[in-house]
């Protein structure tokens, strides 16, 4: 046994050096490829933390002073609802001041001055609302109506604030994933052609192995050791730049003034780790494809 | 220890390799097939050691019949077998030693087997001294010798040649005759394909002569023609 896995590994070793152009290809192809889907995955999650105040279909968020009376609270809530020919009543959403202050501190992550300065006393609690119609100036009129009420602080519409982020972070999602899926699907091709390139150059070898009983196995497994080599090879480039982006992002965030929405766009390091953590998975995958489909289907030379 | 029963194995549509083959070799019988080139010689050693699956009829190895044999067993199968050739197919960036080891090694032996098997088999063809040149630096006799080596080295029930002195000359040929002779006489099952006349009237063993993939004539101690 302990000669078998000797075996394998001095076999993909040597079979890893001797064909360095090409696997230095495969490897630079999966780590471009793989950095792509980190970034997408960061640049989502940062958009996400802007965006988390506005997620489903929520387009008018009416603020409630922190010092408002339980009384006033229910007045507001009862003028929201009688609204019902706007607004969807079964959707309406009041987050309480806690919850507000737990939302915050996702959406201030990257701003720790602001974040700071809130507290769960002095934070506004808010409705969440939802309209049922697709006319934006009937949902305008209906704002400028609560903004009157008592107790009310502000009343913000997603139309003002975020259409333009949310619009760009959709085409950014698509986009990259596009791109990412696509040099996913080189970086396969490129390992297994060169796997197929290592099992070639070795085919004597193979054939002797073959002929002398060496099981189909035993004559796989260094080929496949070496393409989920390359993959996890890739995966640790594209970690190592992923995490170099990331610290030159968030240093220049924190340059930007407190307060401004652009401070949000950071992710915290345990979402970064996860994300690396997910690619190194990913490369191994992508590996361990590419060189099986290339062992299996070359192993008759 | 082999029996074709029936065997037949088509190229294309029309194109029999072998027709209706029979025949039944006992344990530690020598076999030569003879015939013209195209014969269907090649085609009966790959069908022994399932390189080849005959379109009909059955193969035998050691009591089990090889073609229901699933491909995962196939390697277990040719454990059995040393196969030999006439371009002797050893690995040009390995030793001597290393050549031999390597049929060995891929099946899992332990190193500590590995170092006695191999001298002993290199003393045996007559390689002793030799055990770190590579194949380049040694002569075609020598070569053949090395491949008989790893052919052997796991003790095989049977050794398959195909034209092993088809590129030496008679007397270097003779040599590795000896040395086939020598292993048969150990209880290994020899069969080989040649078409070379010398040697086959010199040993005087037992002769299967093909013409275009039929059997045309099953000797005992018989003469090419």
């Amino acid at each position: 046994m302990i000669a078998r896995v000797a075996y394998a590994l001095r076999e993909t070793w040597a079979s890893f050096r001797r064909n360095l152009t090409l696997t230095a290809a495969a490897v630079l192809t999966s780590a471009i490829a793989l950095l792509l889907v980190g970034a997408t995955l960061l640049i989502q999650r940062a958009f996400e933390n802007l965006l988390i105040q506005w997620r489903g279909d929520v387009e008018m968020i009416v603020f409630v002073r922190s010092d408002a009376m339980p009384d006033q609270i229910a007045y507001i809530d009862s003028s929201i609802r009688s609204a019902n020919t706007i607004v969807d009543v079964e959707k309406l959403q009041y987050l309480d001041k806690m919850q507000t202050y737990e939302e915050a501190k996702r959406i201030f992550v990257g701003d720790p001055v602001t974040l700071s300065l809130l507290t769960p006393e002095n934070i506004p609690s808010q409705f969440k609302v939802v309209p049922l119609t697709e006319d934006p100036a009937l949902v305008r009129s209906l704002s400028e109506q609560f903004r009157s009420l008592p107790g009310v602080e502000d009343v913000a519409l997603a139309e003002d604030e975020f259409q333009v982020i949310s619009t760009l972070s959709q085409f950014v999602r698509v986009v990259t994933l596009v791109m990412s899926i696509v040099l996913l699907v080189v970086a396969v091709g490129l390992i297994w052609n060169t796997i197929r390139t290592a099992m070639f150059a070795r085919r004597r070898e193979i054939e002797v192995m073959k002929l002398v009983g060496a099981t189909n196995w035993f004559i796989r497994v260094p080929f496949m050791l070496e393409g989920l080599l390359q993959g996890l090879l890739g995966a640790t480039v594209a970690c190592g730049g992923l995490w170099v982006l990331n610290s030159a992002w968030t240093n220049g965030v924190a340059g930007f003034k407190p307060g401004t929405g652009i401070s949000s766009l950071i992710v915290p390091s345990g979402f970064l780790s996860g994300v690396m953590l997910s690619m190194l998975a990913l490369g191994a995958v992508v590996g361990a494809v590419g060189s099986a489909i290339a062992a299996s289907r070359f192993l008759d030379v | 220890m082999i029996r074709l029963e029936n065997v037949t194995k088509r190229y294309g549509v029309d194109t029999f390799a072998v027709r209706d083959v029979n025949f039944d070799v006992v344990k530690g019988d020598f076999v030569f097939l003879v015939g013209p080139s195209g014969s269907g010689k090649s085609t009966i050693l790959r069908l022994i050691n399932r390189q080849e699956r005959p379109e009909r009829g059955d193969v035998w190895v050691a009591g089990r019949n090889i073609n229901q044999l699933s491909d995962s067993r196939v390697p277990y199968l040719r454990r059995n077998m040393g196969n030999v050739f006439q371009d002797y197919k050893l690995l040009l960036n390995k030793t001597v030693f290393e050549n031999v080891a390597f049929a060995l090694e891929v099946i899992g032996k332990p190193g500590h087997v590995i170092s006695r098997q191999v001298p002993l088999v290199l003393d045996l063809v007559g390689l002793a001294g030799k055990e770190d040149r590579f194949p380049n630096q040694l002569s075609g006799g020598e070569q053949q010798r090395v491949s008989i080596a790893r052919a052997f080295v796991n003790r095989p029930l049977i050794l398959l040649a195909d034209e092993p002195t088809g590129n030496l000359d008679p007397a270097t040929g003779e040599g590795i005759m000896a040395l086939l002779d020598e292993i048969n006489r150990t209880g290994t099952t020899v069969v080989m394909a040649t078409h070379d006349h010398r040697v086959v009237n010199a040993m005087r063993r037992r002769v299967i002569q093909l013409d275009r993939g039929v059997v045309v004539r099953d000797q005992e101690r018989g003469v090419y023609e």
